[in-house]
Parts: C-alpha cells; structure tokens; sequence
C-alpha cells in the first residue's frame, strides 16, 4: 500500500465522529445491538490504527455480516421493508470501519454517510432533525476535507472551516434548484414503513383507548380557518364513527360490511356560507381525515363515508395537508333507512341488563326520544359521576358496572354507556371518535390540536332532525369542552403526569409559553410551505412571481442564478490568488529596477542589489549618487524590524527615485 | 507515461492515435510554453471531475431516486446541497491551483545511468494555505505537499538520465484533488529546465599521441614536473599542493605556487587522437581521460573541433571539460 493512499490520523477521527453523530438520530428505531456494534467496530479500528489488532480477514468478514442479516431478521420479523432495511445499512455501515484502510475505502463510507441522512428524512422531516441532519452533513464534508490534507501533526479545525464555508457557499444555489426542480411523482414503489406505530385515534374504542391518548402531548393536527375561528366548545374533529358494538369494543363498519345501496352518503342540504379550513396532519399510518361536520372537500383522493366522514383510501405516511369545506348547522340523514337505523340499534343479547332496564324505564318517563336524552344527560349531570384519567378495571357487564358501582369514567366510559343506554331505549346511536377542542396559536392563528385531545361523544339520530352530536361528557365535565383537559383534570394532577418535561406541562410560565408557541408556529410554516412543498405550490410560487412558466424562462432562471451565485463566488476565491503579494517597499524597488532598465542598465535575475550598484555605478556615473542611496535604504530597511520604518524607507526610495527622471 | 505529453516527436508517425497525441502534445506546447518560472493561471489549468467525483455523481443520482420516489422534500433538498457543493468545489479545487508559483532551480549534470536531481520551488502565491499538491515528472515518483505553513518550499525530484546531451524530463505534472477530491484539476509545465548527461567514460589502454608529447620514452608523464614560475594570490579552485604553506607559516597571506608547463609538454585530449572510432566511443574516450587527469590533479585542455579548452586543472575546469564533452554536437532542446 502506497504511503499517500492511506487515511491520514486526522481524517479517521473526522470519520469516527461523523458516524457517531449519523447514528445518533437513528437510535431511537434500532435495537439496541446495533449500538453495541457501532461501538465494537469503533474500538476495533481504533486497535487497528494504534497497531494492536489486524484488519478482520475475508471469513471473518463474511461471518459478521451474516450475524448482521440473521440479527436484523430476528429483531424484526423480516428483512423487507423500509426500518430493516435501514437498520441493515445501518449495521453494514458500523461494519465498513474494518475494512477502512485506504482512501477508496473512505470515499465510500462518507458518500454512504451523505445517504444515510437521507434515510433519516424518510422517517422524520422535523425542523429541529433537519438542522442537525445539517450539522452532520457539515461534519461528514469535514472528513472529506481532511482526507486531502495530509498527515498534520496536530488535529486541527481547518477541515471544519472549509466544509462550512463550502456549503454556506452551496447553500443559495441549492434553493434555487429546490424550488425550480419539477416535482414528479414516484417512478416505482419502494419499500414501505412497515414497523412505524399507528398514531391517533384507532379504529376500535374499548376502555381505557382513548385515555392512553391523552397521555401524550404530540401534536395531531394544525389548522388554519380562512375566517374567524369557531368556539373551541364547537370544534369537535370526527374522524371516526363507530356503529358496531362487539364484546365491549366499537369499532367502525368496513366498507364491504355495508350494503351496496348504503355505501354513497345521502344528500345534505348545505345552506349558507360554508367554514373553510386547512389540515395538516402528522402521519398516523392510518387512513380517516379528521374534520367539523358537516364536511366536504373537494381535493383529489378524498373520499367521503356513508357516516359523513372523510377518508383517505391511503393510508398518511408522511404528513398530510387537505382542504375542507363545513357546514356545522346542515341536517345529517333527516330520513334514516331501514338497514341504517337496524344498524345503529343494534346491541348484543343479555349483556348489561341493569342498563337495559333503566333505559327502558327513562324512556317510558320521559316519552319522547329527545326527552331520553336529556334524561340521561341530567342523570350524569346530576348524579355523582366523575371525570378522571384514572377510572378503575371494569370487568363483565361493564356497562352496568360503570352507571351503578363505580361511576369514574374518561370521555370513552361515557359516550359508550351513553349510546348503549340510547340503543336500549330504542334511538338510534352511535360512538364518534376524534378530537375536541385545541389550543389557538396567537402566533400566526392556527388551531394546534394534541393528542391529548382525544375525544368520544355520541350522535342521536331523532325523527324531522336527523343526527344530532350529544357529549355526555359535557353532562360531567362542563371545564373539558370549555378550557379543554389541563383545567378538568386540575385537581387530579394526572395531565401529562408521564412526561414531566414537556413544555406543555409550563404553559403558566409566560416565557416558557411564547417560545413554545413561536416555535410551534414556526414549525406549522416549516411543515406547509418547505416539507409539504409539491408540484401544486411549486406552480402557483413560480407563476406568482414568473407570470407564464415557459421551458425557456426555466433554464433562463437558473442559469442565470446560478451565474449570480457562482461569479461573485469565483471573483472573491481568485482575489486571494493574485500572485505574490509585495510590499510597499519591494514594489518600490522593482520599480527602480525598472527606470534603470529603461536605461539600457538591466538587473540579471539573481543579481543582489549591491552587485548590481556597482554595475549601473559603472555604466551610468552620472546616476552613481541615487543609485547608492536607493541600493542603501533598501538594504537597511529590509533587515528593519518595525512596518514603520520599511514604510518610512519605500517613501525615501520614491523620493529618490525621481531624481533619476 | 501515457498520461503526460512527451516530447513532440513525429518519429511515431503509424497509427492515428500517436498522430492525435503528437497534435494534441504541439498543442499543450502552444498552450503552456517552456519557461523557467510559472505562475499558474487559467490558460495552464486543466480541470475535470475525478474518478471519485463520477462515483459521488452516481451516490447524487441514487439520492435524488430516493428523494423522488419517497417525494420527500428534505432528501431533495440534502441532494441538491451536495449538488451544488459539487459546483463549489469546481472554483475551490481551481483556486488551490490558481496563482501558485513553480520556479525552475537547477538541474545537476549527471553521468548515463545515474539518478540526477532536479530541484524546483513552489511559491505559495497569496495567504491562503493550498493543500494536497501532487507534482510528477513522467519519470519520477511523485511528491505530495502542502504550502499551509510556509509560503515556499523546494522540492527535490530524482529522475534517471538517459544518453549524453540534454535530458529534458518532459513536463511537470501538477496535479490537486483538494478539498473534496471530487474534481481533478491539472497542468503540465514544461520548466524549460535541462540536465547535463556527461558521455558514459571507456577506458583506452593508453591516450594516443600522449606518449610522443611526453618526450623521455613512452611511460606517462609523472605529476610535479612543471617548472616553477612564481606566486599568486590563493583563489578557489587551486590545488592544495601548491598552496605555499611555507609563506603561510611565516605569516604571508594564503598563496599558491605558479608552475607553468611548457606548451609542447601540456597535456592536451585531442579529438583526432581517436580519429576512425564512432563519435560516441571518442567522446566516452575522451571522457575517460578527463576524468583520470582530474584524479591525478594534473592540469589538461580539451581540443574539439570548433572548441578549445586551455589547460587548467580544478572541480570548475573538469565540469567545463566534462560539459563540453557531453553537449559536443548536441541541441538545446527547444
């Protein structure tokens, strides 16, 4: 092996923390053995380096990288997929360290780093994942750097300027490209998460399902109204409709466990000015939109359910923006068919008798279906029924246990008593899950909706009004719809409870607060205009500003941009690059040399100053006075010491110099 | 070395690619003529993306793959940033070669055979510290070096020599990959700068014509049989035998003895003395001679035709000799 085709000291360590800190992010989705071989390998090279250890041999090599493949199909179930497939370059990765000997070697590793960060932006494109993706990115190009600076003696921190300085360089440019670059859409399909977590409200209730939820502070959606934003007491976000009660779970009717006459949403009377907004939603990996009711929008590849949801036949894997239409006050289904109303009375035989009996009797005494509702609502109003993220196990009959032993309830625990009590008594009910409320940004007024805004309610179908959205919650907790779950579980102090660190838990601390709320808002305008940037805002961005898009002003643009970047570029690199650079004093002198060889006298290269006195003393006597007084004052003032005197000397040669004239 | 320019030659006529090379070799002379010192600039610089910087081209195309099938707008954005760095590094790698200086500084004469040196200077050019400078003559092993901490720096080449003339090494190869060696940015100089190949010494039994000069029988004239003339000032080159260490030891300034050979006892190495022997055997000869004289310190002069060396002795007067010999019919190469 050749001397210079080896790593030098300094780019190794430049390698070493560049891989560090492309793993870091990653860590969170791998298992934690893939750390432990991160480290190995690290230690091994290091022993390699110091001249302990040997590189591995070509069996060995062989041999880890099977254990590789087997480890990452045990931890995973599969080695096909976007995160095995991750974690397998991933590993890959740690194990190329051993085989890093030459430069070609780490060429390969830092291109492989650069691609790396891209597998990152596939599963997070975060703000705060970005800039540190940034970061790595710079540290990687400072490897590459120090690659091509030879063995240094001390490490030092020139490779980290340069790269930084390169790619504050590269940055305008790579706007440019960014925002003209055609979006096109996927030209194969290619490996999907597989592993990702469902997020958001799932597609069955049971107990406790939306109470987990709540625990969480991630943000679900954002939404921007065009107009003024309705009452947080009315934002009740459906996603989901939930008409088939089975063994103490909702869940939502599939598409093909609905009748083909069923399967279109009737007819709705939408009157007035509608409410119009914007989602943005975080993926969920699952496929239901979340919108106020009564919801139309007439975006591509939004479908709307027979139960006046919206839908998404694909399922959001990255975040998702969609444009809404409301009409909050619109009749759902004034007239009910027959297979809809047997569907929404359903209940399954001989469970929760108690219920049965009581719903039977509300309704007898208060003789009409509107009459039971209200019924029910004032018995949880009424009666000591609690609000609380912490109700006790229910077990058989749950139903019954709930209204007549224990009485603690979260949202789901109510809304599902409610409905069931509602079936009993012969009205057509049924579970919707979604969110309720939202926290209003002062910012740049969006609405932030979190997970711990989960809700379940209920709708009642009653005759000449259609359905119609009851919250038994409301019945219990009047401060959760109104102030939203900080305020109604305040004096149980369960809110956030897990994460003590979240900065939500610090909303009373104002500065706390204003920088959350700044940054959230930075996020929303991060999130819709950079990471949900696609073909659609490309084109309105450019005919905004480009008036009529044509192939020719295309390339005319970047050209022309890239010129702009790139001269000034070239002009400040090439200035620095002049030539030697000569002082006051040498330029003087040369200029000297200069008059004399106009004379017929011409100073041979190498000639000292003094050699060549005596020359031109002897070709030209009548200048021999000048001449010595120059060859002197340049002489001392090149062994002065001091910018002063060297300055005060260049001064005294121009003086002198013209005399020769 | 097929990478770098050969001396144009038209002596390998066959074939259009050795036609294409001699064009393209008269046209990087017209480019970058031979001169001394060189200060790099865009006329001299060649630069194209390097084999690496294909690679990291096929990585980039790779990524923008990605980034469109996943229609992920941070995987286009990081591709467009190395992208574009890509760009930035064309001037940067430009810049590390731009404005630097090359300077011929000698090249020493060097018998057939030998490894000779060739010393040049790198001035650096302005405060930016340049990194990563490969220089290669097409013979010579390569030299890596980087001006950060001084502002020049002399390198030292060893090249083997061919036959006696002028051993022109071709040009200079400057080459840098720095700072991401993606781009491979390049010249060729040609320094103008020529070793003297002295004539490979034969050895002959005996120095024809040397024997009737030396008058008493044939036998070599033995050293010290000048008559002596006088003193004079001791200069540099004088032998240390006929220093007058005596004067010096009674406190006279350094002075050397003057002997003066008479003219038809001076040693001459005549060319006709080999007259019938080819032109290089002659000079190898001749060589030979000089050489053995100056182990003897013994003075001698050179005749050849359209030349003559008067007798001296000292290292100054065998270099002449020597020099003579070797560029004896032969043409500075242009």
């Amino acid at each position: 092996m050749k001397v210079d085709e080896q790593i030098p000291r300094n780019a190794l360590v430049w390698i070493m923390l560049g891989m560090a800190a492309l793993l870091a992010p990653h860590l969170g989705r791998l298992p934690i053995w893939v750390l432990v071989v991160y480290i190995a390998c690290a230690l091994w090279r290091l022993q390699i380096f110091r001249g302990a250890w040997h590189f591995p041999r070509r069996l060995v090599k062989l041999g880890l990288i099977a254990m590789a493949g087997t480890g990452i199909w045990l931890s995973y179930g599969s080695l096909l997929g976007l995160e095995p497939t991750v974690a397998l370059l991933l590993t890959a990765y740690a194990m190329k360290l051993l085989e890093l000997a030459r430069r070609q070697d780490a060429y390969v590793l830092l291109f492989l780093g650069y691609f790396i960060c891209i597998t990152e932006f596939l599963f997070t494109q975060d703000l705060l994942v970005v800039l540190y993706s940034l970061a790595t990115v710079w540290l990687v190009t400072a490897a590459l750097v120090a690659l091509h600076q030879g063995v240094q003696e001390h490490f030092r921190f020139g490779p980290l300027r340069q790269s930084g300085v390169m790619l504050a360089q590269a940055f305008p440019l790579m706007l440019v490209l960014f925002f003209l670059f055609p979006r096109i859409g996927p030209l194969w399909t290619v490996p999907v998460k597989t592993h990702a977590a469902r997020t958001g409200v799932s597609d069955n209730m049971s107990p406790g399902s939306i109470s987990s939820l709540s625990k969480s502070d991630e943000v679900a959606f954002r939404v921007s109204f065009e107009g003024e934003i309705p009452p947080r007491a009315n934002l009740y976000w459906r996603g989901l409709v939930m008409s088939r009660l089975q063994q103490g779970t909702w869940s939502a009717f599939n598409y093909y466990d609905v009748p083909a006459a069923e399967r279109r949403a009737a007819e709705v009377a939408t009157e007035g000015e509608p409410l119009r907004y914007s989602v943005l939603m975080m993926p969920t990996q699952q496929n239901w939109l979340y919108s106020l009711r009564y919801a139309e929008s007439s975006q591509a590849g939004i479908m709307q359910a027979p139960d006046f949801r919206l839908f998404r036949p694909v399922e959001i894997e990255e975040q998702y923006r969609y444009q809404v239409r409301s009409w909050p006050q619109a009749a759902l289904e004034p007239v009910l068919s027959d297979w809809r109303r047997l569907a929404e009375l359903r209940l399954p035989d001989s469970e929760n008798p108690r219920t049965r009996a009581l719903a039977l009797q509300l309704r007898e005494e208060a003789g009409s279906d509107a009459g039971l509702v209200e019924a029910v609502l004032a018995r949880f109003r009424e009666e000591s029924f609690v609000y609380t993220l912490q109700p006790p196990l229910l077990g058989e009959n749950a139903t019954d246990q709930f209204l007549f032993e224990t009485r603690r309830g979260f949202c789901e625990h109510y809304a599902s008593a409610f409905v069931t009590l509602m079936r009993a008594g012969g009205v057509p009910a049924r579970v919707v899950a979604g969110y309720q409320g939202g926290e209003v940004n002062p910012v740049n007024r969006t609405v932030i909706v979190h997970q711990f805004d989960a809700h379940a309610w209920a709708e009642v179908w009653l005759e000449g009004e259609g359905w119609r959205r009851v919250d038994p919650t409301a019945a219990v907790s009047p401060s959760r719809i109104e102030q939203g779950l900080e305020q109604a579980l305040a004096g149980e102090g369960s809110f956030l409870a897990d994460s003590p660190l979240s900065p939500l838990r610090y909303r009373r601390v104002d500065w706390i607060n204003s920088l959350r709320l700044r940054y959230d808002a930075l996020t929303y305008r991060w999130q819709s205009w950079v990471v949900g940037f696609n073909s659609e805002n490309q084109l309105q961005l450019l005919q905004r500003y480009l008036g009529e898009l044509t192939a020719q002003k295309f390339v005319l643009i970047l050209l022309g941009s890239g010129l702009l970047v790139l001269l000034p570029l070239a002009a400040w690199l090439l200035r620095q690059r002049g030539g030697a650079t000569l002082d006051g004093l040498s330029r003087e002198y040369l200029a000297f040399c200069a008059q004399l060889a106009r004379r017929g006298v011409e100073r041979a290269p190498g000639e000292g100053p003094r050699d060549f006195a005596r020359r031109v003393a002897a070709a030209l006597p009548a200048h021999a006075e000048v001449v010595a007084e120059v060859t002197g004052l340049y002489e001392n003032a090149q062994y002065a010491a001091s910018r002063d005197s060297r300055r005060d000397a260049a001064q005294r040669i121009r003086r002198s110099r013209r005399r020769l004239r | 070395m097929s990478y770098a320019p050969e001396q144009a030659s038209v002596a390998n006529p066959q074939g259009w690619r050795a036609r294409l090379r001699g064009r393209f070799q008269r046209w990087v002379k017209r480019r970058i003529p031979p001169s001394r010192s060189v200060t790099l600039d865009q006329k001299r610089i060649f630069i194209m993306p390097s084999r690496v910087g294909f690679f990291f081209l096929l990585c980039l195309a790779v990524m923008l793959l990605t980034a469109i099938n996943y229609e992920n707008n941070m995987s286009y954005g990081l591709t467009f940033l190395l992208a574009t760095l890509f760009i930035v590094a064309i001037l940067h790698t430009y810049a590390n070669l731009a404005g630097l200086g090359v300077h011929a500084v000698l090249a020493r004469a060097a018998f057939p055979g030998q490894q000779t040196e060739f010393d040049l200077r790198l001035e650096r050019g302005g405060k930016r510290p340049r990194f990563d400078l490969r220089l290669r003559w097409p013979e010579s092993s390569e030299q890596r070096i980087n001006l950060a901490d001084s502002a020049s720096e002399v390198l030292r080449f060893y090249l083997p020599v061919g036959r006696r003339g002028w051993y022109h090494p071709g040009r200079l190869l400057i080459e840098t990959t720095y700072p991401l060696g993606l781009l491979r940015c390049w010249t060729w100089v040609d320094l103008d700068l020529c070793a003297v190949v002295y004539p490979q010494p034969l050895a002959s039994p005996e120095l024809p014509g040397q024997a009737a000069l030396a008058g008493d029988g044939g036998a070599l004239p033995m050293p010290g049989s000048e008559d002596f003339d006088g003193f004079r000032d001791y200069r540099g080159g004088d032998s240390l035998r006929h220093v007058h260490w005596k004067g010096l030891a009674r406190g006279q300034s350094l002075q050397s003895k003057l002997y003066v050979a008479h003219a038809e006892r001076d040693r001459w190495l005549e060319w006709e003395a080999f007259a019938g022997l080819p032109v290089e055997q002659r000079l190898s000869h001749l060589c030979y001679w000089a050489l053995d004289f100056d182990r003897r310190r013994e003075a001698f002069g050179l005749r050849l035709p359209g030349t003559e060396i008067r007798p001296d002795s000292g290292d100054t007067h065998r270099e002449l000799v020597l020099t003579a010999l070797a560029l004896h019919g032969v043409e500075r190469p242009a």
